[in-house]
């Protein structure tokens, strides 16, 4: 089967670019992680959820209980991230509206190029808080545990918890938006230069 | 437009899959069956008129007191009172219990101990202790009724590792929890390590009576002594206590007290102690003997244990010590052999604490058994299993105890494991700490509800749960709330007691007691201001009826409960003076108060004795200063119309044979 490619529309890029822009300013305020632990104690769970500014949920507890392994506690001001992803994904929003004025190839490489930044750093910086939080455990604590990365995504036992992570909405409105901004640019690609290109994606596609 | 639908598409099933919130299941967490349901009910139900198998005799912590439950319904069935006042059996209002309870109106029991005679319960007597101030007391199991309070006892703050009692109910323990300042009154904190000291302490039993008295005193390193036990078989001389902070810190401990990866197990030859104070090698200390292991060889050892231990028990064969470290998830299986070949081999490491020996931990070791997180407490079945509480994990571990095949894989020892709902502490099984454990009931007193009971308001009881632990797995039964806070307990079948149910008249040896209305007399020392008076009480009035003194008057009443019927109990409550005396029947109770106000006080019967018991009252008249008495002749008696002869109970009961023992 033959894929049709659309035609570049500038209409079509545009509204990618302003619903990209739009998906990455929700992000802002919606949840980008979590976690929930639960054990006898609290069948009905604990949970952690992380947005842009601000961690939520059972942290006194989470933090009271983590006390006795040596845990750092877990507060907004410990985390540089939490300062500067309300402003990225801000400034991800800015460029996206920017590029969808000057709706052109070069100007949507900008949010492209900044967006897949974000999410490595993102990543990168959660990879390393997690295995931090589990390896750099106060040696004076009561209890000793053996060091632990918990898993950014699926299920885990830790002591007498076991737990499950899990990427939410404002994790996946980023990918998304980053997926429009991607597409449009991919709609916006100069034509003459790259003209074997499309024949050869569709030809892929097929296959 | 067909691509953009696919990416649509492709985009929604990613979002679907970064998933969404997920509450993991509770790791071994247990669903009863609707069969499992209807078994645990049949099981634990007790039909109205017949009785439970089991006393349950649990500490109820800082309210001061013991409770008794049945097993298996868990019913509470009555509260002993021992270091609070309960108004309900009017303790702690009349003399002798205002007397024993001394300036004190609250105590902190954690374990109770029945005595034992062959090295299981013979149903004479329990004792507990106080941990707030350092005291232990005895209740009497015939009349289940605190009858001596010991202390607080010299060099002793917070009795904690206490009362558990010796085979032949020779001694009870006693330990400091917190260490002070030993041969001096005070010491800076900053001198904990070198002049801080603890003890522990022997209180002998009068094999006759009971009668506590402090028998011998060790003093030790500053550590912190936290549960201990008594040997059995072959260990039946000796007493261990566990210890935490071996650092000798201060400060915050949950910290201090944590860093090192061993603490100790004491190990006290208290035969050796016996000889040693008879022999007079000892020093004073708050007009105490007391030996110092240091310079007295033979009398006390330390053994390593894992970080921070909590429990420490001697299996029902005596042979094997088990020490849990709540800081690390085994549960150490020491050979008692072992140690007494280092002791007799002095196969000692090269330091000593404070002069005392200590032991070689690869010596002693057996097993560390990996029974689950925060182990406290081992109870036994007699069947060769231990169960073990804990504490992290909320869970009860049953494992295997010696013998141990070579090579066997600790893990596999561990059999089976409870859930429990929340933060079990102590566990007890029916003669759980006995030579003969029963192996049919274990309770498990956790220090956690958290709600599982109908919402109370903030102010919550702990949760109690019964398990079965008859068949290889353990079924959890049965669940109560019981009221704060049960450490330890001790079960025992109900055949093992035989409580009276009267006090026969016959045994009255209270030189006050009156057994008809004739009897009751009242006299008034005008000189000294006292008015004392023989109360005669019975269905359904109080002879006398009314009761004459002065403003200011010091007043003593002697009140006898005449009746010899079961639960025909009397109170004396004399409104607006804060005085409840509760009598049972064949019982006289002495009660002394000023009579400050004047004015006309009722006095009446508190506890429900028959249809005319609203009728049972009288009349304290409180003459003010200055205006004559009417009732006394010149003698100082006091004269009233007297009732006409005793019409019921007295005669009544009689035939009652007390069915004292």
């Amino acid at each position: 089967m033959m894929i049709k490619l659309p035609a570049a529309s500038p209409a079509l890029t545009r509204w990618l670019l302003i619903a990209a822009a739009l998906l990455v300013a929700a992000a802002i305020v919606l949840p980008l992680w979590g976690m929930t632990l639960v054990s006898t104690q609290y069948p009905e769970g604990l949970r952690m959820v992380v947005y842009a500014n601000r961690i939520i949920g059972d942290i006194n507890e989470i933090n009271a209980l983590n006390r006795f392994i040596g845990m750092h506690p877990i507060t907004d001001d410990f985390f540089s991230e939490l300062r500067w992803l309300p402003l990225l994904f801000g400034a991800s929003a800015a460029l996206c509206l920017a590029a969808a004025v000057v709706n052109r190839f070069w100007a949507t490489l900008v949010p492209l190029a900044a967006m897949s930044g974000i999410a490595v750093y993102g990543l990168v910086s959660m990879r390393q808080r997690l295995w931090q939080f589990g390896h750099e455990l106060d040696p004076t604590a009561p209890m000793d545990l053996p060091p632990f990365t918990p898993p950014m995504l699926g299920g885990h036992q830790i002591a007498q918890f076991a737990s499950y992570s899990y990427f939410t909405w404002g994790t996946v409105f980023p990918l998304i938006a980053a997926a429009f901004v991607a597409l449009a640019a991919w709609l916006q690609r100069p034509t003459r230069s790259l003209r074997a290109v499309p024949a050869r994606a569709a030809s892929a596609f097929a296959a | 437009m067909h691509r953009t639908k696919m990416a649509w598409l492709a985009l929604g099933s990613a979002a679907i899959l970064a998933g969404c919130e997920r509450t993991p299941q509770v790791p071994g967490e247990q669903t009863m069956s609707t069969g499992d349901v209807q078994s645990a009910a049949l099981a634990t139900y007790v039909k109205p008129g017949n009785l439970d198998d089991y006393y349950l005799f649990y500490s109820g912590g800082h309210s001061g007191q013991v409770f008794i439950a049945g097993v298996p319904s868990m019913r509470h069935i009555a509260t002993i009172p021992v270091f609070a006042p309960y108004p309900g059996t009017g303790y702690g209002f009349d003399e002798e219990t205002r007397k024993m309870m001394g300036e004190f109106t609250w105590g902190d029991v954690h374990h109770p101990a029945l005595s034992k005679t062959n090295g299981d319960y013979d149903g004479r007597w329990l004792f507990v202790n106080d941990n707030a101030n350092n005291r232990i007391a005895r209740i009497d199991l015939r009349d289940l009724k605190t009858k001596q309070i010991l202390g607080p006892i010299p060099n002793t703050m917070g009795n904690h590792g206490s009362s558990m009692v010796t085979n032949n109910s020779e001694y009870a323990l006693v330990a400091t929890r917190f260490s002070v300042p030993i041969g001096e009154k005070y010491a800076p904190l900053d001198q904990y390590a070198t002049k801080y000291k603890g003890a522990v302490t022997g209180i002998k039993i009068d094999p006759t009576t009971g009668q506590m008295s402090v028998g011998w005193q060790i003093m030790t390193p500053p550590f912190n002594w936290d549960l201990g036990a008594t040997g059995k078989g072959p260990s039946a001389d000796w007493a261990f206590w566990t210890s935490y902070n071996s650092e000798r810190a201060t400060g915050r401990l949950e910290a201090t007290a944590s860093q090192k990866d061993r603490d100790y197990v004491a190990i006290v030859n208290w035969k050796a102690a016996e000889a040693a104070m008879k022999a007079g090698k000892t020093f004073t200390s708050e007009g105490m003997q007391i030996i110092d292991p240091a310079k007295v060889p033979g009398v006390m050892y330390l053994l390593p244990c894992g970080k921070s231990p909590h429990g420490v028990d001697v299996d029902p064969s005596g042979q094997y010590v088990i020490c849990s470290g709540k800081l690390q998830p085994t549960s150490t299986v020491f050979s008692f052999a072992n140690i007494l070949k280092s002791i007799e081999e002095k196969d000692f490491e090269q330091n000593t604490e404070d002069g005392i020996p200590i032991l070689e931990y690869d010596d002693a070791v057996l097993m560390e058994v990996p029974v689950g997180l925060g182990p406290l407490h081992t109870q036994f079945d007699g069947k060769g299993y231990a169960y073990t509480s804990l504490y992290v994990e909320s869970a009860i571990a049953k494992w295997k105890l010696p013998p141990y095949e070579e090579g066997v894989d600790p893990k596999s020892l561990v059999v089976d494991k409870m859930p429990v709902q929340f933060n079990v502490g102590h566990l007890v099984t029916s003669h759980g700490d006995t030579e003969k454990p029963r192996g049919d009931y274990l309770v498990s007193l956790n220090k956690m509800s958290k709600g599982r009971h109908l919402n109370v308001g903030p102010s919550i009881p702990e949760s109690s749960q019964l398990l079965d632990i008859n068949g290889q797995t353990m079924v959890m039964t049965y669940e109560s709330y019981t009221e704060p806070e049960p450490h330890f307990a001790q079960l025992v079948h109900r055949d093992v007691l035989k409580p009276i149910e009267f006090y026969p008249k016959d045994e009255s040896k209270n030189p006050n007691a009156i057994w008809t209305p004739a009897g009751a007399k009242v006299m008034r020392n005008a000189a000294r201001r006292t008015v004392e008076g023989k109360v005669y009480a019975v269905r359904s009035y109080f002879e006398p009826g009314r009761i004459e003194v002065q403003e200011g008057d010091t007043v003593i009443l002697h009140i006898t409960n005449a009746e010899q019927q079961r639960d025909e109990i009397h109170g004396f409550g004399l409104v607006a003076h804060n005085l409840n005396a509760v009598i049972d029947p064949g019982e006289t109770k002495t009660v002394r108060f000023v009579a400050r106000t004047a004015g006309v006080f009722p006095y009446y019967c508190t506890n429900f004795c028959s249809a005319l018991h609203q009728e049972m009252q009288g009349y304290l008249e409180v003459v003010p200063k200055g205006r004559p008495l009417l009732a006394y002749n010149a003698k100082g008696e006091m004269t009233w119309e007297r009732r006409e002869a005793p019409p019921v109970a007295a005669e009544n009961g009689a035939h009652g044979t007390g069915r004292g023992h």
